[in-house]
């Protein structure tokens, strides 16, 4: 698996209350995606699940509620250690809003 | 306001080089990329974090890659590399906004180089948004700069070498492939191989794939074609089919594989949303991704000061980009008045004999990889066409019934392009299908509209916007 690649720094992170593993330089969606869970989200109108699609940033399919700021997509957001990451519902809500 | 002499957006092949020869020349350069490391998708560096070990075993694109970072290193005194930049606006007045780090900030130019490369086809299929379906872009980048695989048992289906290429950096990573499936007819890949003859390179490349799919026994079904992916919440299974020529499905030739990921790659699209606010002529060419802008043989787009190179101005692979983007960074450096017009000439002729070289090659595999009709029938009427907005085929099917024949009117009766993404994920696919259900060609019913910003930014951002000095 490491075949040319050494990983970085091991650490934890928060999904959903769940803890798991990541890496120094790993994005959120990596993580996730290694960790077998793919819905990132569930679409607003028909409450589809969805996860990540394209990969580089322009589909905005993976986006979660991270560190509390929903809409943020996991394919282009680092992970940090102890970061919370939450699945989000329809179009996100900022903490602290009802 | 600041100016800049010449502005260079993205740092992929084509950014890259076109910095480098400018720089060379003479001129300062700004280099605006929107990732946190110069490289683009191609050439894209491994997470800060991460370590590269043995870069023998990253293989020939990583070396490529590490040459030209090397190039674009020494010319850095007369560079500036801003990362994390998003360019969201343009305007054909030499003017651009960006959001960086938070803030947002415009600048002018003199001259200006676009270098933002393309991006995976996106193609609506029944199942296309289950999680698990991802671009084989996405796919590459999840495996090749994170070691992360995006299942346990992964079909490959679309068309050509990104395929390929894919199927052994998962191999690399200690994944499974179930199998490619390939809709081209492979038996021209002969004269594929022909036409590549004196590009060494290249072919060293593909047979290191043939042999690394052969060695790992991946079966690799041509004339093949995805037709629908099924699950409950996420990827279970994979439909695939026999195709004809036109890549509609043989009756009678389907066949179900129990899959957990699967990775499509229809070739790329131009990303033209900047060339488009600039206000750049563009001309729809499907053999070269769609939407394009009109280059003069220095890359001058239509609008003064204005250039384009690599794949954002017609996808043809980082080799073409690379020099495209030194012919016309010698060209933005000729205009500031670095270069006399012969040495001009001089400095781009190498790179115009190496682009009549690759001409043959990317006929031959336009050839073989253009999307057939077939591509644009798999969606149903209750698929989802526009994944932001939801919207399915059938709801886009009734508001034509009522007479629509543009983009931008299917866009403002349905909502259809009009979501986060911005049209990028269902705008391709939708021109073909929605030409086609009215008898009109796609470039009849016209592009739809970039809107600045070309991303979503944070509003605060925009209220805090300044000129910068």
């Amino acid at each position: 698996m490491e075949k040319g690649i050494e990983r970085g720094q091991q650490f934890e992170i928060e999904v959903d209350g769940r803890k798991i593993i990541a890496y120094e330089g790993e994005t959120v969606g990596a993580a996730l995606v290694a960790a077998g869970m793919h819905t990132f989200r569930h679409t607003a109108k028909r409450n589809q699940p969805r996860g990540m699609y394209c990969g580089i940033g322009l589909c905005f399919d993976c986006a979660m509620v991270i560190n509390g700021v929903p809409n943020t997509r996991a394919c282009q957001t680092l992970a940090t250690p102890g970061c919370r990451v939450e699945m989000q519902e329809g179009l996100g809500r900022l903490e602290g809003e009802r | 306001m600041k100016e800049a002499e010449l502005i260079i957006l993205g740092a992929g092949p084509a950014g890259l080089t076109a910095a480098i020869e400018a720089a060379k020349a003479g001129a300062r350069v700004t280099v605006l990329d929107e990732n946190a490391q110069p490289g683009g998708q191609i050439y894209r560096q491994v997470n800060r974090g991460f370590r590269v070990t043995a870069p023998g075993e990253l293989g020939h694109d990583y070396e490529r890659g590490q040459e030209l970072l090397a190039e674009f290193s020494a010319v850095a005194d007369r560079v500036e590399y801003l990362d994390d930049a998003l360019v969201w606006a343009i305007s054909p007045e030499r003017e651009l906004a960006f959001l960086r780090h938070g803030e947002s900030r415009s600048m002018r130019y003199r001259q200006l180089i676009v270098a933002v490369g393309a991006y995976d086809r996106p193609v609506p299929f029944p199942g296309w948004t289950l999680p698990g379906v991802l671009t084989a872009g996405g796919a590459q980048r999840l495996v090749k700069t994170q070691r992360v695989l995006p299942g346990e048992r992964i079909l490959l289906a679309g068309t050509g070498p990104l395929q390929l290429a894919l199927a052994n950096q998962i191999v690399d990573a200690g994944g499974k492939v179930e199998a490619i499936v390939e809709a081209g007819n492979i038996d021209k890949w002969l004269s594929l191989a022909r036409s590549a003859w004196g590009q060494r390179t290249l072919i060293a490349d593909a047979w290191r794939y043939w042999s690394g799919i052969r060695k790992a026994g991946i079966p690799l079904w041509r004339e093949h074609i995805l037709l629908e992916v099924c699950g409950e919440g996420r990827v279970e299974e994979a439909v695939v089919a026999r195709v004809d020529q036109h890549w509609r499905a043989v009756p009678g030739t389907t066949r179900t594989l129990a899959v957990d990921a699967v990775c499509v790659g229809y070739g790329f699209v131009p990303s033209v949303e900047l060339t488009r606010l600039a206000q750049c002529e563009h001309r729809y060419d499907p053999r070269l991704g769609g939407w394009v802008p009109v280059r003069g043989e220095t890359m001058a787009t239509s609008v003064p000061h204005v250039y384009a190179a690599g794949d954002c101005a017609g996808v043809a692979g980082s080799f073409v980009a690379m020099d495209e983007g030194r012919i016309a960074g010698v060209a933005a450096a000729r205009a500031l008045g670095y270069l006399s017009a012969e040495k001009a000439q001089g400095r781009m002729e190498p790179s115009r004999n190496r682009l009549v070289g690759l001409m043959r090659l990317r006929e031959a595999l336009d050839e073989i990889s253009l999307p057939r009709p077939g591509l644009f029938e798999l969606a149903k009427d209750d698929t989802i066409a526009c994944r932001c907005e939801e919207i399915t085929l059938g709801e886009i099917k009734a508001a034509l019934g009522d007479g629509v024949t543009d983009m931008n009117e299917v866009k403002r009766m349905t909502r259809m392009g009009m979501g986060s993404c911005q049209g990028r994920m269902c705008a391709p696919a939708l021109q073909e299908i929605i030409a086609r259900e009215q008898g009109l060609a796609p470039a009849e019913i016209g592009p739809l509209n970039p809107r600045p910003p070309i991303k979503p930014m944070p509003i605060v951002a925009m209220a805090g916007h300044r000129e910068l000095t």
